[in-house]
Formats: C-alpha cells, structure tokens, sequence
C-alpha cells in the first residue's frame, strides 16, 4: 500500500504529458475519415447481428425473396416454433452447470497453484512451473484420441464429469495469478502470519478479496470459453440430457437446417445470454484479452 | 523465515489438484497418443491392438489425403494469417487516435470474438446462401456474377476464411492496441520533429517497437488456425470433395467416423509437433524479448 502512494503516477501535482494536448487537437480538426472508417467498421461487424435478428423475425416467403428484405416483420412464432423443437432448457441447464461448475474448479486450482507459486519458496519450483506452462503446448485436438480412452476407461463418456473435470485447471489462470501474487506485498504476509493466521485463512480473507480483478478476469474467460465449446462435448457425449447448448445448436442445424427462420431464431435466443455477459463485463473482457499477451507486455 | 518446514509441505498441497489435472488429462494423454500411433489400434477392444512400428507415420507421410489436408491448411492459414494481421494492424492504428464513439468501435470489432462459433458460423451459412444469401443479393445489386459460396469447390475456403476474420479480427486488434499504446509517444514525436513523415514515423519508429507485439500475433494466430474445427463443421463438414479438409479436420474424420485410431493418433503427433515447434518459438522470443528490457 505505502508503495502505491510513492508511486510517480499516483501523485496528484503530476501534469499531463505536454505532448498529448496539441496532438489531439489536429486530430480533432480532422475527423472525417475517421469517422468513415469507424462507420465501415462497425457495419461490417455488427451486420452479421442485425441479419440474424431480421431473418429470425421474417416469415419464410420475405426470406426467400431475392434480393433480400432488409427490415424484420415480427414474425415471433419463429421464436416459439424453434423453441418447441428442441429441448432448450435442458440444454441450457446443463450448458450453466458446466460452465459454472468449470469456473469455480478453475478459480480453486488456479488460487492454490498461483499463490504456491507467487509467494512460496519450495524444492523444485522452477521446474515444476516451467512444467505447468508447457501444458499450452499440447492442443486440445491432439488430446482428443487419447482423453476419449482414458474417459472411456473411466466410464465418463456421456457424463458432466467428462465435460467438466479435464478442463478443471487452466495454465492462463495459474499463470495469471502467480503473475499478481509476485507483485502482492511481502510485509502483508509476514504480518498476517505474525498475527497467526493461517495460510489457508490469509488466502481466502485476504488474496482473495484483493485478487478480485485477476479472478474475474479468469472466470469470464473460462465461463465463456465453457459456453461456446463444441468440439469436446460433441465428442465426448451422445444424449441431449448431458449435452451443452452449442452442440444441441448444431444437432438442430442437422435436423432442421432449411427452416432459416428458426435457425436464426435459436441463434439470437442461445446466444442472447453470452453477449449480454459480454457487455455487462465488456471492461473486464478487453483487459483479459491484454493480460493474454501475458509475456509480450513490456 | 520460520515455518520454513510447513510452507514447503503446504505448497506441494497447493499443486496437488491442478497437477493431477494435467497429469491425467493433458500430459499423460500426451504420451498416450504417442504409444497409440506405434499400433494398429482396436478402437472397440484396446487389449486387440497389434503393434506396427512407425508404419501408422510411413502410410500417412505416403498418403495423400495427409497432404492434401496440409495443403488445405495452408491455405486457411495464408487466408487467415498475414491477411488478418495486415487488417488489425490498419484498424489497430486508426482506432489509436482518439474520436468520439471510439469505444463504441472498438466494442463492435472485439464483440465477434465472443460469439459462439457454431451460432455465428450458422449466421453467416445463411449469408452465404447461393440461393437467397445476402452476399449474392449484393453481388447481383451490383451486376457482379453470384458465386456458388460453400457449395462452390472454389470458393468455400475463403467464405471459411471470410467468416474466421470477422470472428477473431478483434482479438488481434486488441493485442495490436495494447502494444501500440506500450510505444512511447516521444519517440513518434521525436522522429515528427526530425522531419518525418507519417510513412517513414511508422516503418522506422512504430513498426520496429512492435515487432515483439507482431510476433506473438503470428504465432498465436498460426496456431489457433491450424486447431480451427467447429466452423468447418459446420459450414462445409470439410467439403465440398474435401475441398476444406484440412488436417485438423481429417484428425477427425479418422478418429471418430472411420474409428482408424492408429493412423489418427499419429496425424494427432504431427500435428503436435507442429503447434509445440510453434509455441516454443513463441515462448522463446517472448524472453528474449525480456532481455532486452
């Protein structure tokens, strides 16, 4: 704490960079094919969103006009139709336990790991660690043959187990918060361990109240990164009741992949919850995706 | 220190549970892969298997629909590459100035990124339509011949690609952001002082200090395209006539539709060996790149 206030940057009679007050303005007096791009930008990108609301609100003869119909016609039977034709819920329930299931597996292992890590001094440590990170080497598509075997052998096949458990610990979490525990203050350890508190007790009064930051980060990501998996779960499971919400999206695009009402319908409605956590934590998700550059940042 | 004894028992315990994560799941798998390439494996029965030698690796190197896949995979890594560097660099930089509704750009480029791939890639199947497809509503609006799309031997690949950059555009973007903002503005000042122009400001000044930024760019987008699967299923199923198969893909089709475990396991080592030789070389760089600082 007492180091943060001595800090350059934190001291309030701190002027603002000279160089920056000018250099804006011309930008200003410019704005113009900024704005363009900006405008081209966000209609190539958000376009796709648009579209699928349209058509999932369209009837089926606009939809197959050519050319195509811009502008919905609040046809929400779609809506129901799709919703009636699969079993969302389950899907959905499902999909909210392994996800939420995964990310608090991930939160533990990644805490214990990474505070062994930052602030602990062991026999081996560095080997073990340059171990742990060189789990990023082996690709989840290398992994499947053999994962589908050994799940097998464990009669996990078409289970939550086989969804949840081997994606239990993350390298990006232990590595993240190892990251954030090196940096944590010494004095407050050694106090906390003066005042005879126990190390599991230091850990969850304090770490985790002041790791909160680097924790929501890793749960956003590997709660969203549960979500839209695919391949894993569509391997690793054959019965709707176990199945996650983007594999029963691509068993419904099998089954009724000509009706592009409902199929626009079930990806506004499946995707709908992602997006809106998308921008409830929009701050948290670009920092995730700075902190991913983990070792480029200088 | 005191209870020196202690913590060190205590931080084996802290390891423990992810620890046994890796070793089950993604390490011993690792090895597991490994012994599974040397067999012609029974895929219903294990204790069937006969042992081959290197000949699973022999008939796959002989093969080619081994390298046809790697062809195809090249290709979607051009496409997807040095195309999508180029273009989150562009973008990087213009959204580096500041602009009213910037933060609203941004948030429409990055937002993609999140989206599930099967959801958005079925939006875009639907773009693509050759029928009554938005791409060819436009094409046709604009007199230009319609294309067949991902029905089309031709054009699948770049509409797989087309759609991937729309997809994943905005990470790189992000990262790019991220390093141009580590790059000291007095330096860029100092070289407009010096008589530069924006032209020579970027390639003397910018593009050297972001070469770290770029690198890792590179690689970690070279190895999330060779991995790419989910939109190949969905919006081609690697066709048409294999025309999107790539070996990511064929790992696949060997695995779980013609159960031929052997073969796929030593396609599965290949690719390993290819993606490792890619993070180390990322890994390494990233600590030269510490040296130097």
């Amino acid at each position: 704490m007492l180091q943060r206030k001595q800090s350059p940057e934190n001291r309030p009679d701190q002027a603002p960079a000279p160089a920056a007050a000018p250099h804006r303005k011309i930008w200003r007096r410019l704005p113009w094919w900024q704005w363009l791009l900006g405008i081209v930008l966000v209609v190539i990108f958000l376009f796709p969103f648009y579209w699928v609301i349209v058509t999932s609100l369209n009837g089926a003869n606009q939809v197959l006009q050519f050319p195509p119909v811009f502008l919905p016609h609040g046809q929400w039977q779609n809506y129901s139709r799709a919703w009636s034709e699969a079993p969302w819920l389950r899907y959905f329930a499902n999909t909210i336990f392994i996800a939420g299931a995964t990310t608090l597996l991930v939160l533990i292992t990644s805490l214990l790991a990474g505070f062994a890590f930052g602030t602990m001094q062991f026999w081996g440590k560095t080997a073990i660690f340059a171990g742990f990170i060189a789990m990023m080497m082996i690709p989840q598509t290398v992994l499947l043959i053999p994962d589908y075997l050994v799940l097998r052998d464990l009669h996990w096949l078409n289970t939550y187990w086989a969804q949840i458990v081997p994606w239990s610990a993350s390298v990006f979490g232990i590595f993240l918060l190892r990251q954030y525990f090196l940096s944590f203050p010494r004095e407050l350890i050694e106090a906390a361990r003066l005042d005879g508190a126990t190390e599991t007790r230091f850990i969850w009064k304090i770490a985790v109240p002041m790791a909160k930051p680097a924790l929501i980060t890793i749960a956003l990501y590997v709660f969203l990164g549960s979500w839209n998996s695919f391949l894993w779960p569509y391997i690793m499971t054959q019965s709707p009741s176990v199945q996650p919400i983007e594999v029963g999206l691509a068993t419904f695009l099998g089954t009724n992949g000509t009706d592009w009402t409902g199929l626009s319908a079930a990806v506004v409605f499946t995707t709908l919850p992602v997006m809106i956590l998308f921008l409830v934590a929009q701050r948290q998700f670009l920092a995730g995706a700075y902190a991913a550059t983990g070792g480029v940042k200088g | 220190m005191f209870a020196t004894e202690r913590r060190r028992r205590s931080a084996y315990l802290y390891l423990t549970p992810a620890a046994l994560v890796f070793l089950v799941f993604t390490l011993g798998p690792a090895f597991f892969v490994l012994y599974i390439s040397l067999f012609n494996w029974n895929f219903l029965n294990s204790a069937q298997s006969t042992f081959v030698g290197l000949q699973n690796y022999t008939n796959l190197l002989t093969s080619s629909s081994f390298w046809h896949s790697l062809a195809i995979s090249l290709y979607f890594v051009i496409g997807t590459v040095p195309v999508g560097l180029f273009l989150a660099l562009i973008i990087a930089m213009a959204l580096m100035n500041q602009f009213a509704g910037r933060g609203f750009v941004r948030l429409a480029v990055f937002s993609p990124y999140v989206t599930p791939v099967v959801a958005t890639s079925i939006v875009w199947i639907w773009i693509f339509n050759p029928q009554f497809g938005l791409l060819n509503g436009l094409l046709h609006m604009a007199h230009l011949p319609e294309l067949g799309w991902l029905e089309s031997q031709r054009w699948a690949m770049p509409g797989v690609i087309l759609y991937t950059l729309w997809h994943s555009l905005g990470f790189d973007v992000i990262i790019f952001m991220a390093g141009l903002s580590a790059i000291s503005a007095d330096l860029r000042e100092a070289a407009r002082i010096d008589g530069a122009n924006r032209w020579q400001e970027f390639w003397s000044v910018t593009w050297p200090l972001l070469t770290p930024t770029t690198l890792f760019v590179l690689i970690i987008t070279t190895i999330g395209s060779l991995q790419a699967f989910t939109q190949f299923f969905t919006m081609t199923s690697g066709g048409p006539l294999s025309a999107t198969t790539t070996t990511s893909y064929l790992l696949y089709e060997l695995a779980f539709l013609f159960y031929r475990t052997g073969p796929a396991a030593a396609l599965a080592v290949l690719l390993f060996i290819i993606i490792a030789g890619l993070t180390a070389l990322q890994m390494l760089l990233a600590q030269r790149r510490t040296y130097y600082q």
